[in-house]
């Protein structure tokens, strides 16, 4: 239940950018979502659709594009995981950190105008 | 991509007829305004504060009373305390005698920063130099939030078991301090202490890392010092 309140931030931008636009219609919503964030889409898309009725939103399509974890290596460079580990995930090595992967922001969005 | 000739902002016509607007901002824009909002009003009045977070039970309570042993008589302390329902522990903690309010976030999991704005705002905090907010307890959401705090700490409890930076990595991540709490009862669960600490690491490899029991006092002189230390330099 925790992407209620992200569905609820996604509304807020799409609404204001909406009405920026003078647009009537948004149809979706591309979105960058770190695996940090441990969103699930369906229930983000379930919250998403239930706050957006009756608003110019309604209907619209949440894209999610993931963004995968990224692990610095000490001894092998920078890899990506898909799920959180501190070993690293090309030579199991120690000592790696997480740099990245905690994404989460509004990439852009179609509407009509 | 076009510049929309209304506004001057980046937009593409798609085949569909629709219109791509580029946005690229962060979904929690109105929540990060409102933490902004609360490090203005800390940062003018110089009060450190600390945004508790951790499982139920795991000892936020427990540590603010040790935090307010500790500086009591040395400059205002100020509490919130954040639970879904009830007053409980803001009474448990009123009885030491410290300004304290408490947020009931009712259905929602996490203290909203908005929220605490406004209670901050109607709080009496010209004497102030610390301010504890205890989170509801739960390790997921209350990550996702900035309070506009000067650090946030993470406590785990040696009983909810060794793999709990592995499962919820993100209040690892962006934790200062993690508290490892309940330590006297090491003898009798199975957590490994390395296991924690090199999983802490990976999530934030600057995070300081504390062995506390309140029970027998091991480990909370060092981390009493610590936080007095962060927040004399804040205050200074």
């Amino acid at each position: 239940m925790h992407e209620l309140g992200v569905a609820g931030g996604i509304l807020d931008v799409a609404l204001s950018e909406a009405a920026r636009h003078a647009s009537k219609k948004v149809t979706s919503i591309r979105l960058r979502v770190g695996v940090l964030r441990a969103i699930e889409p369906e229930n983000l898309s379930f919250l998403f659709g239930h706050l957006a009725r009756g608003t110019p939103a309604e209907g619209a399509l949440l894209e999610i594009v993931e963004e995968p974890i990224r692990v610095d290596c000490p001894a092998c460079g920078v890899s990506e995981a898909r799920a959180f580990t501190f070993e690293c995930p090309r030579c199991n090595g120690s000592g790696v950190s997480v740099t990245g992967g905690d994404s989460l922001s509004i990439l852009s969005l179609d509407v009509d105008v | 991509m076009d510049a929309c000739d209304r506004c001057g902002i980046l937009t593409r016509m798609q085949p569909d007829g629709t219109v791509r607007i580029e946005v690229e901002r962060s979904i929690l824009q109105s929540a990060d305004e409102a933490a902004a909002a609360i490090r203005a009003l800390l940062s003018g009045r110089k009060i450190y504060a600390l945004n508790l977070i951790s499982s139920p039970g795991s000892g936020k309570t427990t540590l603010i009373e040790a935090l307010l042993a500790r500086f009591d008589g040395k400059g205002g302390v100020a509490v919130v305390e954040g639970d879904i329902e009830t007053e409980i522990d803001a009474e448990r903690i009123r009885k030491h005698g410290v300004q304290v309010r408490q947020i009931n976030t009712h259905s929602a999991c996490h203290i909203q920063p908005f929220r605490l704005l406004s209670v901050l705002r109607e709080m009496d905090l010209s004497e102030t130099r610390l301010l504890l907010v205890e989170n509801v307890g739960n390790l997921v959401c209350p990550a996702e939030v900035s309070l506009g705090e000067d650090s946030r700490v993470v406590l785990l409890s040696v009983t909810e078991g060794d793999e709990k930076p592995l499962k919820y990595p993100l209040v690892f991540k962006t934790s200062d301090l993690l508290v490892i709490t309940k330590t006297d009862l090491l003898p009798y669960v199975t957590f490994d202490v390395d296991r924690v600490r090199r999983a802490a690491r990976a999530a934030n490899p600057s995070v300081e890392i504390f062995e506390v029991s309140a029970t027998t006092g091991a480990g909370m002189p060092a981390l009493l010092d610590r936080i007095e230390a962060l927040r004399a330099a804040k205050t200074a």
